[in-house]
């Protein structure tokens, strides 16, 4: 990424608008020994750094991005092989490890398909274009008379062909152009065309590695006892009681380390982040660790915030949403144009904290030598793990290798690297290849949280029924202070977009965040503050549409108004076409007008961000007293631009809505006394098959428009479209997650 | 002590402590890995394997109680992917990140050897212990019907 792109203006710009950003494409000059050496009989064609044809006439094609389920290792291959006209069936994917050639490696912001899609198709149309020459010259005949498909390139007029694999001596001595010439789209035989995963056999047959498959000869395992509260050092622990408990190597203090952020940026006074301090137990087998650190006795000092309750934190975002805050986005006149209202109305919404709780717990395995650093890490982010280890050992960053594994789910936990750094920390003193291993209680009790947050909302309506007035205010810890420190901007700090909907469609509209201070640590989860903001911006959206007396699918679309595009600053102007065409598709599919038998209801949803558009509509039953809710069918359309893989699109809204129904029906993370109070999924629950809808549907539109981000924006929508459609068989309006226990306090 | 038992139709003894659970014999004295630890409490259902048959959650299953039986990894189903569920796991493409499908394969195909015709109700039964945070629930039903449906559907444990 551009480093004059800062964090904050990259995260508000791709969740509004969907920036492109230029990642660095590597001609043959930085390729690897693979091309130096093709030149020779039986050798490789390896133009650049993301493919390479084998003398037998395999294509490899490497992933520069993670794999951690979204379908990266299939998405982004079928882009190089599009353009280099490759027969798919020969295509082998290989899994980059960290390396500059492969240009920007983080894996997150649903930005893989959307920043590689221009530099991959470069990639094999440049190859393709030296391999389309190499045959015209063997056939001493025009470059415009012959053609590539399937591995093949084929001189038209006398139909001759030769097979890629027999050119890779006389490609390889082309220069490859910087500028080749790119396949109309029309022209597409693969991108467009549902295509299954390429991982799929190693994932049925055990074979896959992630993280935590990772063997290393003479390699110890580790497990750490973290401080309870965030901020919390050891002060004093049993170390001589434990070194002699069987099979245990070593007892190691590990003291919080800074981590680098996902962005490389620098932080201010008053970032937090580091690692957890604590106490690592090493073993000679995991269950040797998991035993001994049993008996591990360890007295922390805890920091003054440490008092923090689940309860203290809502009364103070309470407090602070029900005052003025820093200003966001102010439009007309909401306080005038509200005091002349028809109609008002007000609600307070709250949304808990989340932890991640990816079914591969954190882990890393590092092995420190010689002052040089191996690690096997299943990270969204290898450059910033390969710094923050860097930083925390006190040794170059070029002595840190990096092999990406396969993920075992990220969502956004594995954008933090404090598995990694303590890995590496263990390993150092451990003398030996270290493994850390987190148990599931480590992995639910030291996350980076998604933040609680409370919202409080007013609306009015003119004696006509239209919305005119919309005031938001928002208060959660600041994700955006907790990493950068607390001199940034208010602005900046805020966890609300400015840009979201119904902003811009509603003439008096203001919203306004202010930050409330949480011993919390912080992240990024699925969809980030969308997350929360969408269930409360759709389902009040919903009480408005209601208590104007209108059907909420029309209010949507009456206050959408025409398509057009709306101009909104530097990003890419607003689709409202796009909106419509998304809302008017779930409709159609959703059979939205028909009615309902009595206990049932829908319930519509939008969310819009990451360069594509998310519309969902949700049915559910719920029974008489209410004390029972079940989703039976969730219907999503989004536009998506260009869906490269549709079959992986239709998979990322499969299971953004199942992840986005966790929280919408079960998910919470409580704290007291600084401590999560969860710690499995005995107690942190999310979803099951017993819970999953017996139907998602999914449908997508047609587009020739860029690609957009698929993992993020199914989510945001689940939870206030169960919501609504609660409302709509019930009457009950839920305001806080998750759902059921709302329901059950009702 | 060395415990005895049979390991994807062959013999297996190791020496580790009577109470080390499966799991771990597994994955760090036998280095199989295709055995996934995800909770610790048999609550997700990742580490699952089939002993005499029956789906078990390795995490909790003390090695010692497992001697003198047969036990059946994701690794032991079959060679090259080719069981009627590993298949029908792959028409349907099931698996998103995977580390949990080992699990979600080896209590399907403990359904499906009691229920060679499951009903939606059967598998949200027998399902519901393995959890999946990708969300893939949807496509593991389609995939179990899809082997119930399959000739040789009626799985066979390879042990």
């Amino acid at each position: 990424m551009s480093s004059n792109v800062t964090r904050r203006v990259f995260l508000k710009t791709s969740v509004a608008a969907g920036v492109s950003l230029v990642v660095p494409f590597y001609w043959r000059s930085h390729a690897g020994p693979s091309a130096k050496a093709a030149a020779s009989p039986g050798a490789s064609f390896a133009p650049n750094a993301w493919l390479e044809i084998a003398a037998d006439g395999e294509v490899k094609i490497w992933c520069g991005k993670s794999e951690m389920g979204q379908g990266v290792r299939t998405a982004l291959p079928m882009i190089v092989a599009e353009e280099l006209c490759c027969d798919w069936q020969r295509v082998h994917v290989v899994q980059a490890d960290l390396n500059a050639k492969h240009g920007e490696q983080l894996t997150g912001g649903s930005l893989s398909v959307r920043t590689s899609y221009d530099n991959l198709r470069k990639a094999g149309a440049a190859a393709r274009a030296i391999l389309l020459s190499a045959a015209a010259t063997q056939w001493n005949v025009p470059v415009s008379e012959c053609r590539t498909e399937n591995s093949f390139a084929i001189h038209t007029p006398t139909h001759r062909e030769l097979a890629y694999e027999k050119l890779i001596a006389a490609a390889s001595a082309l220069q490859p152009p910087a500028d080749p010439p790119l396949k109309n789209p029309s022209e597409f035989t693969l991108i467009g065309k549902p295509t299954r995963r390429t991982d799929t056999k190693l994932k049925i047959t055990g074979a896959a590695k992630f993280g935590l498959d990772t063997r290393v000869p003479g390699m110890l395992f580790a497990l750490v006892e973290r401080s309870p509260v965030y901020g919390g050092t050891p002060r004093r622990f049993n170390a001589d009681e434990l070194k002699s408990a069987p099979h245990v190597r070593a007892v190691i203090e590990l003291k919080s380390a800074h981590l680098t952020h996902q962005f490389g940026d620098t932080s201010g006074p008053g970032s937090r982040n580091y690692t957890c301090a604590g106490v690592a137990v090493v073993a000679d087998s995991t269950w040797a660790a998991m035993q001994a650190r049993k008996l591990l006795k360890v007295e922390w000092n805890e920091p003054p915030s440490a008092s923090e309750s689940t309860a203290s934190l809502r009364e103070k975002m309470l407090q602070l949403a029900s005052e003025p805050g820093a200003v966001i986005r102010t439009d007309g006149d909401f306080e005038k144009a509200h005091a002349d209202c028809a109609k008002k109305i007000e609600a307070v919404y709250e949304v808990p904290f989340l932890a991640h709780a990816t079914m591969e717990p954190m882990n890393c395995t590092a092995h420190v030598r010689n002052g040089e650093c191996e690690l096997w890490a299943p990270t969204q982010v290898p450059g910033a793990a390969a710094d923050s280890v860097a930083s925390a050992l006190g040794i170059p960053r070029e002595r840190v290798k990096l092999h990406v594994t396969f993920i075992g789910g990220g969502f956004g936990r594995r954008l933090i690297q404090d598995y990694a750094v303590e890995a590496a920390l263990i390993s150092r003193e451990g003398g030996a290849p270290v493994q850390v291993v987190w148990s599931r209680e480590d992995d639910i009790r030291h996350d980076f949280y998604r933040p609680a947050a409370v919202h409080v909302l007013h609306a009015g309506l003119d004696a006509q029924g239209q919305l005119v007035s919309w005031r938001h205010r928002g208060s959660s810890p600041s994700i955006d202070t907790f990493y950068n420190g607390s001199g940034i901007s208010p602005q900046a700090a805020a966890q609300v977009e400015s840009l979201d909907f119904p902003a811009l469609f509603v003439p008096n509209f203001r919203l306004e965040f202010a930050v409330a201070e949480s011993v919390m640590p912080l992240g990024y989860w699925r969809s980030v503050s969308a997350s929360g903001n969408q269930f409360v911006l759709s389902s009040f959206f919903d009480e408005a549409a209601h208590a104007a007396g209108r059907d909420p699918l029309e209010f949507l679309l009456a206050a959408f108004g025409p398509a057009r595009k709306i101009p909104v600053g530097d990003g890419q102007p607003l689709d409202v076409g796009r909106r419509r065409a998304v809302v008017e598709l779930v409709a159609e599919k959703s059979h939205w007008h028909q009615a309902l038998p009595a206990g049932r209801g829908r319930g519509i949803a939008v969310g819009f961000g990451w360069g594509s558009y998310v519309a969902q509509v949700a049915e559910v039953t719920c029974d008489a007293k209410q004390s029972t809710l079940r989703v039976d069918r969730v219907v999503c359309a989004i536009d998506c631009g260009i869906a490269v893989n549709p079959l992986g699109v239709k998979a990322q809204m499969e299971s953004a809505i199942n992840f986005g129904l966790a929280q919408t029906l079960k998910s919470a993370i409580t704290v007291s006394g600084g401590k999560v109070d969860q710690s499995n999924f005995h107690d942190y629950e999310v979803l099951r098959m017993n819970d999953a809808p017996p139907i998602i549907e999914v449908h997508i539109v047609p587009s020739t428009d860029p690609p957009g981000g698929c993992g993020e924006p199914g989510v945001p929508p689940v939870a206030p479209a169960v919501a609504n459609a609660i409302f709509a068989a019930t009457g009950k309006r839920v305001r806080r997650l998750p759902i059921r226990a709302d329901l059950r306090s009702a | 002590m060395a415990i005895s038992f049979t390991l994807n139709g062959k013999a297996q003894s190791v020496d580790v402590s009577p109470d080390m659970p499966l799991l771990w014999v597994l994955r760090d004295t036998l280095n199989m890995t295709g055995t996934k630890f995800g909770c610790g409490m048999a609550l997700c259902g990742a580490c699952t394997v089939h002993i005499n048959g029956e789906a078990t959650r390795s995490c909790i299953t003390a090695i010692s109680s497992v001697a003198g039986k047969k036990v059946t990894t994701i690794e032991g189903l079959s060679a090259d992917g080719s069981h009627p569920v590993q298949q029908a796991w792959m028409e349907e493409d099931v698996p998103q990140c995977g580390y949990c499908q080992s699990g979600q394969i080896m209590s399907a195909v403990a359904l499906l050897t009691k229920k060679p015709s499951p009903t939606d109700a059967d598998i949200d039964d027998a399902m519901s212990g393995n959890i999946c945070r990708c969300g893939t629930y949807q496509r593991i039903r389609k995939a179990i019907h899809r082997a119930a449906s399959m000739k040789g559907g009626k799985a066979k444990s390879a042990a």
